[in-house]
């Protein structure tokens, strides 16, 4: 055979089963989209990943896990707010450098299942929502700097018009009470009693630097149902709900701090199903049966919920981000769980779960007032760089 | 003058007895022999295999543990007994889950609990009703409950690709949760991003 036969056979081989190896990995697809007043850089991936963020000027370092290699399917980018996206591989975390055209932009986030998909929104800080859609297209001039987290006495946020627009009321919900104490510690720290003396903290804290009503759903130390919470939240048309626990594990190690906010996997599979139970009921009450009503009442509450998904995670991050600065605790992050509070719950709604009462020096500090303050703090801070962001819609 | 009467009577029913039994008998077995008798072609298809052969089938599974070194849940393989309906094999898994690991991880639900049902529906979702211990023996904390109800829902939809959804049930009841955290009144999708790594 000459070779340039055998090169085209070899081509030709290559060529057949280069696609076909490449197919077994998992493809990881990105997109930008430009919105009315901020972009959105979208990640799809058959299986669910882990990730965390990284600010740094005019970029946004996105890291994801993953537990298999994957293939990254990009395509050119087009936005008016992002500039360019680059990837970067260390083992298998992915590491994802967004760069904005301005260096002062808000981001924020939020997931989907079935297909994973995590959606980043860029917003300018310059283009607040005012005039919306109004502006011209090129860049904008010389936007504000970006100012990171301000960690400034609370005594300052008089001056903020908080509640202005949007927040009236907040609910703080302090986890557990009476009979059922929760979680406990080896030196018989209980988490009703911890939960409710950083939500009175976190109240006393509130009231007084912040134009907001604050209603606890138990001040002292009762009985409360989850459905009974979500509905004193509701009936006093909260706007926030923040609830407290404090962790437990079977391990001992287990220690830090985490917010939590709801997880509607069922989203897009009850979405699908809407639209079925609305395209084949002619006569919608004469032939959905019993049973479907109940799912469209279900599916209807789910898709309210989802509403909130967005704003829930951006108030579980700023939270998270404070907690780690101010309190000193490990950095578990923020997650997303089917917490059946948070469910009960017409409002962005977190959960934070400030430390392990199984970790014994956890404990300690769990039970000593000091850090309960500082823990409330915290929130406090995370609540007020959250009100900031939204007071200008 | 009673005595032969007696007599006579008592042979004459003895007699009737047997004519009637024998009658009997011949007209159920012949009854048989006419209609019911199949043919030996039908007979070993109706036949249930030889049970030696079931008892022999294996399955390779994976169950999920939390571990001391770290949150999240970890696989580990293990054979179990196959069948017959995929339910009654998804039993066994969990009374291993419940067994609890043999490499040293720790189980996530008190050894105490019974799997009392477990039934899989058409639409993908599988209903598991376990005992009263399961919630009342439940450590607290939502690290402790979120590593038991993800343990128990994704060993099944892991091991059973039909089973997309799983619905905690507390003898035979929904139950809101465990112990104040997780939701339980809807079945759950699996959560594989509290597994460390895939088995």
């Amino acid at each position: 055979m000459r070779p340039g036969a055998a090169a085209l056979w070899l081509a030709l081989v290559l060529g057949v089963f280069s696609p076909t190896i490449a197919q077994g990995q998992p493809v990881l697809k990105v997109r930008v989209r430009d919105f009315s007043d901020y972009s959105r850089v979208a990640l799809e991936t058959p299986q669910t990943l882990t990730f965390a963020f990284e600010r740094a000027g005019a970029t946004l370092r996105v890291k994801v896990d993953s537990r298999t290699s994957l293939r990254i399917l990009g395509e050119p980018v087009d936005s008016r707010i992002v500039k360019s996206l680059n990837w970067a591989k260390q083992g298998n975390t992915y590491i994802l450098t967004i760069e904005a055209k301005v260096a002062g932009f808000n981001y924020n986030f939020y997931t989907l299942s079935n297909p994973f998909q995590l959606m980043i929104d860029i917003t300018p800080e310059a283009a607040v929502p005012s005039r919306p859609a109004a502006k011209p297209a090129p860049p904008p001039p010389a936007p504000p700097v970006y100012q990171p987290p301000v960690v400034e006495a609370p005594a300052q946020a008089e001056t903020l018009p908080p509640g202005a627009k949007g927040i009236r009321t907040i609910v703080i919900d302090p986890g557990h009470g009476g009979l059922e104490s929760g979680a406990n510690g080896r030196f018989g720290t209980l988490e009703k009693e911890v939960t409710l003396a950083i939500a009175l903290k976190l109240k006393a804290l509130v009231e007084r630097n912040m134009a907001v009503r604050v209603v606890l759903t138990r001040d002292k130390d009762i009985d409360m149902s989850l459905a009974d919470r979500g509905a004193l939240s509701n009936n006093n048309d909260a706007m926030l709900f923040i609830s407290i626990h404090a962790n437990g594990s079977r391990r001992k190690n287990s220690n830090g701090s985490e917010v939590y906010f709801l997880s509607l996997n069922a989203a897009d599979e009850d979405t699908r199903r809407l639209a079925y139970l609305e395209n084949n009921a002619g006569e919608l009450e004469q032939k959905i049966d019993r049973q479907d009503a109940d799912d469209l009442q279900m599916i209807l509450w789910d898709m309210a919920q989802s509403a909130f998904i967005k704003k829930s995670g951006q108030l579980a991050e700023f939270i998270q981000t404070e907690l780690n600065t101010l309190v000193g605790t490990g950095n578990r992050g923020i997650k997303q769980a089917p917490f059946k509070v948070l469910t009960e719950v017409a409002c962005p709604a977190v959960l934070v779960e400030t430390a392990f009462l199984s970790n014994p020096e956890e404990e300690r500090k769990l039970a000593d007032p000091a850090f309960q303050d500082s823990v409330a703090q915290a929130v406090y801070r995370g609540l007020l760089n959250y009100i900031r962001l939204y007071s200008q819609e | 003058m009673k005595q032969p009467l007696e007599r006579t009577q008592v042979i004459a029913l003895a007699a009737l007895f047997i004519v009637i039994t024998v009658l009997a008998v011949a007209f159920f077995l012949g009854g048989r022999e006419e209609s019911v008798m199949p043919s030996s072609s039908t007979l070993k298809e109706m036949a249930p295999p030889p049970p030696a052969a079931a008892d022999l089938q294996k399955k390779k599974v994976v169950l999920f543990f939390a571990s001391e070194n770290d949150s999240l849940l970890h696989p580990e393989e293990r054979e179990i007994e196959a069948g017959p309906t995929p339910a009654q094999e998804a039993g066994r898994v969990l009374e291993e889950l419940i067994r609890g690991s043999r490499v040293g991880y720790i189980s996530t639900l008190p050894p105490e609990t019974k799997v009392r049902q477990v039934f899989f529906t058409r639409e993908g979702i599988a209903y598991v009703d376990f005992s009263r211990e399961l919630s009342a023996n439940q450590l607290s904390g939502s690290e402790a409950e979120i590593a038991t109800v993800f343990a128990v829902v994704n060993s099944l939809t892991y091991n059973y690709k039909d089973v997309k959804r799983v619905f905690i049930l507390i003898d035979g009841i929904e139950k809101d949760t465990l112990d104040g955290h997780i939701s339980l009144d809807k079945p759950l999708f699996p959560n594989y991003s509290l597994v460390a790594q895939q088995p």
